[in-house]
């Protein structure tokens, strides 16, 4: 339950922050949504506590399942990548501001 | 045997990939971008060979159980994509080259990267597996944004990542769900699992909707038309013939494996499918520039393609099938002939650019001739795929099918208006004296005289020439193509046999 309701708050605030308009709230945004998203993978595998997943120290009977956290494992390195990759065009990109459009490349002359 | 090879269509072209940022000679990084797709594309067309005596080639990597292994699979749909996506890629990074984008920093390897995405997300038979390879997809396609860009572009690279990352996101959270109702998301252990169990369809339907809005289907279209024609026409015409073709054929596969059969919610698909390739079809009548048009047409091409799943017949899947091919080539010869265009006269308005007809009247033979397939007029490959596509939808009777002969029809009256539009425009008129190139960095154009002998170089036309000459080809061999795309459509279909491969 705990972890469901820490889910809901998490999509509800990176839902809130990826819809304004500055480029640095959208980044805090999806890195909200991508805590929710490994939260979920982590309890799709893990209904209650269990031991850590290791061969020579817990039993099969006790040990967590291991996939979801191979899993989370893998988003997380994908989703610092894009992180990363996000800041930099925050930074680089035009001033961050919230009251001018991106430039998209569209003009309106003649 | 065969089997134990799939894994090189992924790991040569990241070793190459590797390759081309260490060596910094020029022909080696050309030769390696421009051979690498079409290697892999080659290898997909030995593999439809191949299908014909075995359906389904598996491979479970690392020799693991099957069920844990991650599984890489080829049917003959997923070999007939390697072949048309990694040809069509090829003939977009040689336009690269000819236009002199493959110097700018690590193009070469990241063109390369995404061949190796792309390829990895067609062999897969494992969801998780699939959203890393969807990453490792976009990943270099950000960078290949923000290398070739102009700072302006910059701005669009940020909606095409955003965009990009949240349905990846919602993809992941669908995979989960997935796996928590179902404890495997292996799509061999899935087959016809969401038929009878309602909550794994409602987590398979998450999956499906991320891949709805990576394909660019209505109502969350916007960002595609949006985003592709701000980049280079070269790298337009790469993501064309990749990315949302990419998550058509997952759409799909998931979509079969999963309901084994016409999904519960068959009339929302409908809908969908109906709305993206009208909407899509008469947007593309009002926009300003050569490649915002055939951006739209990229979406409503994604409708009619996605038409064949909605219909779930054999007949019709097969039309789905043919119609994607088809899209593909037609859509990367268009956008490079007209990137040829804007790369000579400097812009690819079409109220500034106009009278080619005179000036250049090959290039105005083959942008008419892109513009009847994409209408599907013959003689072009697009008038057997409207043809099939329609008799599929008339021949499978119900409402569904009244709806979706409408559809392509009142899409294909759209397409008509808007490519007579395009053509007019830019072909007919005054033979130019003035142009007004865009200027890189606002947008505006300056006036300038421009010379009576300025052609476009051969060199440049050559690599849109060559993907309609294939469309064309497609229309006079559409015989054997629609043997092809039948024998697709048969292994899609046949989810059992592909259980059992990936579970063999």
């Amino acid at each position: 339950m705990t972890l469901a309701l820490t889910i809901g708050v998490l999509v509800a605030g990176g839902t809130y922050l990826v819809l304004q308009r500055s480029m640095v709230r959208i980044i805090f945004g999806m890195a909200l949504l991508s805590h929710a998203a490994n939260l979920l993978l982590l309890a799709a595998g893990v209904s209650a506590w269990r031991a850590e997943p290791l061969a020579d120290r817990t039993s099969a009977v006790d040990a967590a399942d291991p996939l979801p956290q191979a899993f989370v494992l893998t988003a997380i390195v994908i989703t610092l990548a894009i992180t990363v990759l996000m800041l930099t065009l925050a930074v680089i990109g035009h001033n961050d501001d919230t009251r001018r459009m991106p430039e998209t490349g569209e003009t309106h002359d003649r | 045997m065969t089997g134990r090879l799939l894994p090189l269509l992924v790991a040569v072209p990241l070793l190459a990939a590797a390759v081309a940022v260490v060596v910094r000679s020029v022909p080696v990084q050309r030769v390696l971008a421009i051979g690498g797709p079409a290697l892999t594309g080659s290898a997909g067309v030995l593999l439809v060979v191949e299908h014909r005596a075995e359906a389904v080639i598996a491979n479970e990597l690392g020799g693991y159980l099957p069920g844990v292994a991650i599984p890489f699979v080829s049917d003959t749909l997923t070999a007939v994509m390697l072949a048309v996506t990694g040809l069509t890629s090829s003939v977009c990074v040689w336009f690269l080259v000819r236009t002199g984008e493959d110097r700018y920093r690590f193009v070469p390897a990241l063109t390369l990267m995404l061949t190796a995405g792309v390829n990895g997300a067609l062999l897969t038979a494992d969801l998780f597996n699939l959203f890393v390879f969807v990453e490792v997809m976009l990943l270099p396609s950000y960078a290949l944004i923000a290398v070739t860009g102009t700072w302006r572009r910059l701005g669009i690279g940020r909606l095409f990542v955003v965009v990009n990352l949240l349905t990846s996101t919602v993809l992941l959270i669908g995979v989960g769900l997935v796996y928590g109702v179902a404890g495997t998301v292996n799509l061999g252990s899935l087959a016809g699992a969401a038929a009878d169990d309602p909550w794994l369809g409602i987590a398979g339907g998450l999956v499906l909707t991320a891949l709805a809005v990576k394909a660019g289907v209505a109502p969350a279209h916007g960002w595609l038309p949006r985003s592709y024609p701000a980049t280079s026409a070269g790298i337009m015409g790469l993501f064309s013939a990749v990315h949302s073709k990419v998550a058509v054929y997952a759409i799909y596969r998931v979509y079969t494996v999963l309901y084994d059969g016409q999904a519960p919610w068959l009339p929302v698909l409908v809908a969908l499918v109906a709305l993206t390739a009208v909407v899509g079809a008469w947007s593309s009548l009002g926009e300003s520039t050569v490649r915002r048009v055939l951006a739209f047409q990229m979406t409503t091409g994604v409708g009619h393609i996605l038409l064949g799943l909605a219909l779930f017949t054999q007949v019709g899947v097969a039309a789905g099938i043919f119609y994607l091919v088809h899209h593909v080539v037609t859509m990367a010869g268009l956008v490079l002939t007209s990137g040829a265009v804007e790369q000579t006269y400097g812009s690819g308005r079409l109220d500034r650019v106009h009278g080619l007809m005179r000036r250049e009247p090959w290039v105005a033979l083959l942008l008419g001739a892109g513009l009847f397939s994409l209408v599907g007029l013959p003689p072009s490959s697009g008038f057997f795929g409207k043809v099939g596509l329609v008799q599929a939808a008339a021949g499978s009777g119900g409402w569904s099918g009244t709806v979706l002969v409408v559809t392509v029809l009142l899409a294909a009256v759209a397409t008509l208006l808007a490519a007579q539009r395009l053509w007019v425009m830019l072909c007919w008129g005054a033979p130019m004296t003035v142009h007004r190139p865009d200027s890189p960095a606002t947008g505006r154009g300056q006036r300038t005289r421009l010379p009576d002998d300025v052609r476009i170089p051969w060199s440049l036309t050559l690599p849109g020439a060559v993907l309609l000459a294939a469309s064309l080809s497609l229309f006079v061999l559409a015989g054997p193509a629609f043997a092809v795309a039948d024998q697709a459509a048969a292994s899609l279909l046949d989810v059992a046999a592909y259980a059992r491969a990936v579970l063999r």
